[in-house]
């Protein structure tokens, strides 16, 4: 059986079943007691859990993270929220250096099990510094599982897997899709780390996209006269290329869409696997589409610019034919 | 310090004029005009009035905290230009580009708010470094919020302040709440103290009263201008609002905030003192609030009839070009 839910519904009920599943399990942020979290992800878990398992902090990412790392390290699990996931360069150190490095550099002696929450994603007019995807930048740092959410039923089953898993885990939820909803299981159940999911079959083009580009693409692949194959790969590190290199196989062609800016970003990561490893099943060459390479601008007409478009996506999958 | 009767409706006005410059952006906002979110100043609009009229024009104000809007208009910038910058369109002050949380004007000497927040210290550091080193006595004054005072940049630049005896005056608006977060559950007693491991000058204060911020912030510009390096000043004030606009407060005990509501409103409390000792009428208010209402229509007016930014502007201002080597000015 199913029901439908939010997708911050479905974040706050992994959130409530985790915790009630495991006595390590411990959420700390900013305002997550009974403010509920900025986007209400949090919402009746202090009530729920009391003090000590979902802690207010102070207002310092470095704390947040680092503590994280000291907490995981310590043989608890933390899941640790930033409230935007720009402010993870305000934990740079931590985020960049110490937590995806320690279970490497003890020669695997150490591991963290930490999970950290931070809401991603341009389109509600927040500006430069609230509105970025930074799985670029946290991928290109190995030592982390980058894991982002596209539908409530990605959301619930991928946070449940991100906490349980063993390794630092970054877990990018966008905050344009909170409020959307989608069909979840009644009954518990988790999905795997490191495998993207074919989402819709096709046979004339493989399209790879998650979060709000994942619905443009979806848009824009109903309005073609195609059939196009839709990828959404939900881990972006480690990332699962062999679901993508089968679908090309079929489609002979790729197309790219994310929301990281268009330089040094994912999108090139992923056609390139492709081009090196599996050139022969292309028919052409990749198409990439991202954020032009500017900062998220606050102007809804200029923040739609930059991002993206059903237009933009529509014209880039006619391009590779 | 004795502050004149001209000086008393000059503070005056300045609060009245933020106060509803903020009624009429809430109103603004709530009506879907203005894109984002919101932060508004009521509580804080004596802090800022206090502080910016102890500057100098060419003293620099780095803006921290979250209550932004009454700051950027305590430093000069028009209405228009900030409505229109909320508004996201063209005649905004950074065309469209930075929202409330980026109002920039470098000629005002406003150097605009870092949406991180606590990210607007060291930088205040060096603007004072770059005024001491071009030879000015010029100083540069930065906010936080008591919130923002936990992160180690905000302790960063207390100690590169100090290191270098550089002309900065940090001024805590200590509003007791981040978003839901108490200051009571910080150990200072007050968050000036955060100035005494470094030796500096620092003081707590009634921040909702505009003439005792202005004579102590004046006090602590005086002495980074004499070469007597920074201090810290510790603002106190009660946040009159929510967060944000659409924040429910459930945190907040209701009681508390109806008294804080009555007693620490520094706009009422000061129109109160000043018709109370004869230093306005009624009539000269009435005239004082027609004017304000005035200038706020016309901002909102601006800022309705500014163009939206054309979209291929989007990808100008990300370098300024032609790079070194490239021709012009190499
Ligand atoms: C580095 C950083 N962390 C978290 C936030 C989210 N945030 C915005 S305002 C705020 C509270 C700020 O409180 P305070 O510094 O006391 O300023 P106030 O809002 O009270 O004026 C928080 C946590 C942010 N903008 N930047």
């Amino acid at each position: 059986m199913t029901r439908e839910i939010t997708y911050i519904e479905a974040i706050a009920e992994a959130l409530g079943e985790e915790l009630e599943r495991d006595d390590d399990v411990v959420l700390f942020g900013e305002d997550v007691e009974e403010f509920g979290g900025n986007f209400g992800e949090t919402a009746g878990l202090h009530e729920r859990f009391g003090s000590d398992r979902v802690r207010n902090t102070p207002l310092s990412e470095i704390g947040i993270a680092g503590m994280a790392l000291g907490a995981a390290v310590g043989g608890i699990r933390p899941v640790a929220e930033l409230q935007f996931a720009d402010f993870a360069a305000t934990a740079g150190d931590e985020v960049f250096n110490q937590i995806p490095k320690q279970p490497y550099v003890s020669g695997g002696r150490l591991s963290a099990p930490l999970t950290i929450f931070a809401p991603s994603g341009a389109g509600i007019g927040a500006g430069a510094q609230h509105s970025q995807s930074v799985h670029s930048w946290i991928g290109n740092v190995p030592g982390w599982v980058v894991v982002t959410a596209t539908t409530p039923y990605d959301a619930k089953g991928l946070l449940k897997s991100s906490i349980r898993d063993d390794n630092p885990v970054f877990f990018l939820p966008h905050k344009m899709l909170s409020e959307t909803k989608g069909e979840v299981p009644d009954e518990e159940y988790t999905l795997p780390l490191g495998e993207s999911a074919v989402e819709r079959e096709g046979e004339d083009v493989t399209v790879v996209a998650t979060q709000v580009m994942f619905h443009r693409a979806k848009e824009a692949a109903a309005d073609l006269d195609l059939d196009v194959e839709l990828v959404n790969p939900r881990t972006f590190a480690p990332l699962d290329t062999d679901t993508i290199a089968e679908s090309v196989e079929k489609t002979g062609h790729l197309v790219v869409v994310d929301e990281t800016v268009e330089r040094y970003g994912t999108q090139g990561y992923i056609a390139n696997e492709i081009v090196e490893n599996n050139f022969f099943s292309l028919d052409g060459p990749p198409k990439t589409i991202g954020v032009k390479d500017v900062p998220i601008p606050v102007s809804p007409v200029l923040e739609q610019e930059v991002l993206p478009s059903v237009e933009r996506i529509k014209a880039g999958i006619e391009s590779v034919f | 310090m004795a502050i004149d009767e001209e000086t008393s409706r000059g503070f005056l006005r300045e609060m009245l004029r933020i106060r509803a410059f903020e009624d009429e952006i809430k109103t603004r906002f709530q009506e879907g005009e203005i894109p984002g979110f919101v932060h508004l100043d009521y509580g804080h609009e004596g802090t800022h009035v206090g502080m910016s009229q102890a500057m100098r024009d060419d003293d620099w104000l780095a803006v921290g905290g979250a209550r932004l809007v009454g700051q950027y208009v305590a430093k000069g910038v028009p209405l228009g230009e900030v409505m229109a910058e909320l508004y996201g369109k063209r005649g905004g002050s950074n065309k469209g580009y930075g929202g409330q949380m980026h109002v920039s004007d470098v000629d005002r000497k406003l150097y605009g708010h870092a949406a991180t927040i606590g990210s607007g210290q060291n930088p205040a550091v060096g603007l004072a470094f770059a005024e001491e080193m071009k030879g000015t006595d010029n100083v540069a004054v930065t906010t936080i919020g008591d919130g923002g005072t936990s992160r180690g940049s905000f302790h960063t630049a207390l100690v590169f302040a100090s290191y270098w005896d550089l002309p900065v005056v940090f001024v805590i608006e200590n509003n007791q709440w981040a978003i839901s977060t108490p200051s009571s559950a910080l150990s200072p007693d007050n968050l000036s103290d955060y100035g005494i491991p470094h030796k500096m000058p620092n003081e707590s204060i009634d921040g909702s009263d505009v003439e005792r911020v202005y004579e102590t912030v004046s006090e602590a510009i005086e002495r980074a201008r004499n070469g007597e390096g920074p201090s810290v000043v510790e603002s106190r004030v009660a946040r009159l609002g929510p967060h944000f606009e659409g924040d429910k407060q459930t945190y907040r005990d209701e009681t508390e905030f109806e008294e804080e509501r009555a007693l620490k409103d520094p706009v009422e409390n000061y129109r109160e003192r000043l018709l109370a000792d004869g230093v306005v009428t009624e009539e000269e208010l009435d005239d004082m609030l027609e004017a304000i209402h005035e200038e706020v229509q016309e901002a909102v007016e601006f800022a309705r009839d500014s163009p939206d930014p054309d979209p291929e502007t989007a990808y100008e201002n990300v370098y300024r070009t032609p790079l070194y080597g490239q021709g012009e000015g190499s």
